[in-house]
């Protein structure tokens, strides 16, 4: 057992890999044990999921819907939790902790409802705008609490705490008084024109919803893994994030990278807010704050704030919460399971450091196993050799 | 204005001894963001007792009130021990820890709540109902004006709140253990050096921290709510963390902190019906409390001095 582990889990390299696998399969096979005594076939189940997510072909399909279609709208509820991970990823490494990503994403999506989602605008400026203004408004939210931060001493957990809440009112007071939709009673719908996701697109002979959001998710994954890994912008926010005393020695400037890290987080925060109200639903329930900006924290948290390991684990918590509707309705199962394992999922995670710590006292306890026993090997063999003189 | 001292309070205090909980906690070195989960998952246990006991009793009866709270208290310190043992034991980073737990409670109390009722009761309800607690009026003292409001129409968990608060104030700034716990948050190698087991302190910080959250989270399900259900995880948690880095993690002006936003909400609410102006726009005066916190935390933030040792992990070899 001890030697299976530290195989599986013991190349220090590649623990940032395995470690999280690991427990991810923990937490499944505590979710089929869940599932399994409350008489379901867990398997089934996480088929389910995957079917859900259109990842695995279902039984049947409604008229122009199939596996695609539901591939398509997975990859629209992805996008904004892909950005909103991604905001929270370089906040942590540049020390900050930004809970406010549902504030931030709130505001940016109103702003860009208000200013383009009613303006008639035609589709090929409105989009473009979309984002542009979605970015600006969110980092100016970011900014602010970098700002607050480094000029006041505000801890960032309160003041982004503060910002959602109000935010969250004001913007509630706004819809209700302004824009409300008397039979949805959220905020009218943006028009189409600005939508960042097609939907109900003909394709062929299916219909189905295409989040342009996507691409540009995954090409900004790879663009903060540019700037952490090859500019100096990202050197000294990382810096900054480790120590901040070790970075004034070195004579960088903290609070000009407190401010910036704030800006970034919130820009890409502000991408998670329109690929969420102008893609994915097109309106805005006034007085909720999207829990997307809270599980995104833990999503980042998963992927180890690695921008390339935040592309699979939002991937894989997004199947759970996406597919288990169908889950849901298909094994009769209650949906709320599958926040329960994704909790568990990020539980074990968080233990990663206690799991890589425990993996190398067990490798070193076998190796030190190891030597004993060659040595009492060539005492023995000294032992007969003196035997034989 | 009576009203605003009345509803003022019974939503400050709970605030109050939840934001006394993360204190202990912060103080003692762990940094508390569990508090909203804590707090939930107490408000579920209380409730889940509440309900399953209802029928043992007369229909007036408030022994289930008080059982509620008692196992309230039970469930936040019990699921505050996932947080101790996950920042101490399995020395994970404090503020994922905090997160983490926030999520797996919401989680687990909705799937909890779902099939406890669809078992028990045989009905797929995502709550418990509870109603609202009865209200107690000092007679003679609530006679005296304006002031007399403090003693009209409370709660009677109101009551146990100021109790155990008191207590509470007394163990951290008056005993040997509290004087540890402080220790613990500033410096715990001196700790370690006196002889005192830091883990163990820590330990117990985060289950007191759990078990108060709990009181605050039953307070909230017996009078703003009238219920346990998903609603429960408003924020409140978060703001009561606020509360204490408003307060600078001492007692006394976190309470100042906490009355400020109960009565900055109480008192909204009040201006929004005598200017009888629509209900929504009691959404704009909500973020009184809030634009107040941020305002004088420009002000005040300076001072603020954060326990040293707030998020370390304790490594013994360090020293």
């Amino acid at each position: 057992m001890k030697k299976l582990i530290v195989k599986l889990l013991g190349n220090e390299k590649r623990q940032s890999m395995t470690i999280p696998i690991f427990a991810i399969l923990v937490s499944l096979v505590a979710g089929a044990v869940v599932l399994g005594l409350l008489g379901k076939n867990p398997l089934s189940a996480y088929m389910n999921l995957l079917q859900g997510s259109g990842l695995w072909p279902k039984a049947s399909y409604a008229g122009g819907k199939n596996m695609l279609t539901d591939f398509t709208s997975f990859l629209n509820a992805l996008t904004p939790m892909l950005f909103a991970s991604l905001a929270v990823a370089v906040a942590l490494k540049g020390g900050l902790f930004n809970i406010g990503i549902s504030g931030q994403m709130l505001c940016a999506g109103f702003v860009t409802t208000v200013v383009i989602g009613y303006s008639g605008l035609s589709s090929g400026i409105a989009k473009p705008l979309v984002l542009l203004l979605g970015i600006v408004t969110g980092a100016l939210v970011g900014g602010l609490v970098g700002w607050l931060k480094f000029k006041f001493n505000i801890n960032e957990v309160v003041s982004t705490i503060m910002i959602n809440y109000i935010a969250q009112y004001v913007i509630s007071f706004c819809i209700n008084t302004f824009y409300v939709n008397p039979v949805s009673r959220q905020s009218n719908p943006v028009s189409k024109a600005a939508r960042l996701t097609l939907m109900e697109t003909q394709v062929g002979d299916l219909k189905m919803d295409i989040p342009l959001g996507i691409i540009l998710a995954v090409i900004a994954a790879f663009i903060i893994r540019f700037l952490f890994n090859k500019t100096k912008l990202g050197y000294e926010i990382k810096t900054v994030g480790s120590s901040i005393t070790a970075a004034r020695y070195a004579g960088i400037s903290v609070g000009r990278n407190m401010v910036l890290t704030m800006v970034i987080s919130g820009a890409l925060a502000g991408l998670a807010g329109v690929t969420y109200y102008l893609g994915y639903f097109g309106s805005i329930q006034p007085k909720v704050l999207p829990s997307t900006g809270f599980d995104a924290i833990a999503v980042s948290l998963l992927g180890n704030s690695n921008p390339i390991g935040i592309i699979f684990s939002s991937f894989l918590i997004t199947i759970i919460s996406k597919g288990s509707t169908y889950m849901s309705s298909a094994a009769g199962v209650e949906a709320e399971i599958a926040s329960v394992i994704t909790g568990l999922i990020l539980l074990f995670s968080a233990c990663s450091a206690y799991i890589a710590y425990k993996v190398k006292r067990a490798k070193s306890s076998l190796e030190e196993e190891k030597i004993l026993q060659e040595k009492e090997k060539t005492n023995d063999r000294a032992d007969s050799g003196k035997g034989a003189e | 204005m009576d009203n605003i001292i009345i509803d003022g309070l019974s939503f400050a205090l709970p605030l109050f001894i939840m934001a006394i909980g993360g204190i202990y906690s912060e103080k003692s070195g762990i940094t508390n963001l569990a508090l909203e989960g804590l707090q939930g998952f107490g408000a579920f246990t209380g409730a889940l007792v509440a309900v399953l006991t209802a029928s043992w009793f007369s229909g007036g009866s408030q022994i289930p009130f008080y059982l509620a709270i008692l196992f309230a208290v039970l469930g936040g310190a019990l699921y505050s021990l996932l947080h101790a043992l996950l920042c101490i034991k399995f020395k994970a980073n404090q503020v994922i820890s905090g997160v983490v737990i926030n999520i797996l409670a919401t989680a687990l109390t909705a799937f909890l709540t779902k099939q406890i009722n669809s078992a028990v009761f045989g009905s797929p309800s995502d709550k418990f109902v509870l109603g609202v607690s009865n209200r107690i009026t000092v007679p003679g003292l609530s006679q005296i004006p304006v002031l007399g409001a403090v003693f009209t129409n409370i709660y009677p968990f109101e009551i146990i709140i100021v109790v155990v608060a008191f207590i509470a104030w007394y163990v951290l700034y008056k005993t040997r253990f509290g004087l540890h716990l402080r220790a613990c948050g500033d410096n715990p190698h001196a700790v370690d050096a006196a002889g005192i087991d830091v883990s163990r302190v820590r330990f117990i910080a985060v289950m007191v921290s759990g078990a108060l959250s709990g009181i605050a989270g039953i307070s909230f399900a017996y009078s703003i709510s009238a219920n346990f259900s998903g609603n429960i995880y408003v924020g409140y948690g978060y703001l009561s963390i606020a509360a204490l880095i408003f307060g600078n993690w001492t007692i006394l002006p976190t309470l100042g902190a906490c009355l400020l936003f109960g009565f900055a909400k109480s008192g909204g609410y009040e201006i929004v019906k005598m200017l009888k102006m629509p209900s929504s726009y009691s959404d704009l005066v909500m973020i009184l409390p809030y634009v107040l916190t941020l305002l004088l935390l420009i002000f005040f933030s300076k001072h603020n001095k954060s326990p040293r040792a707030l998020g370390e992990i304790y490594d013994k070899g360090k020293r």
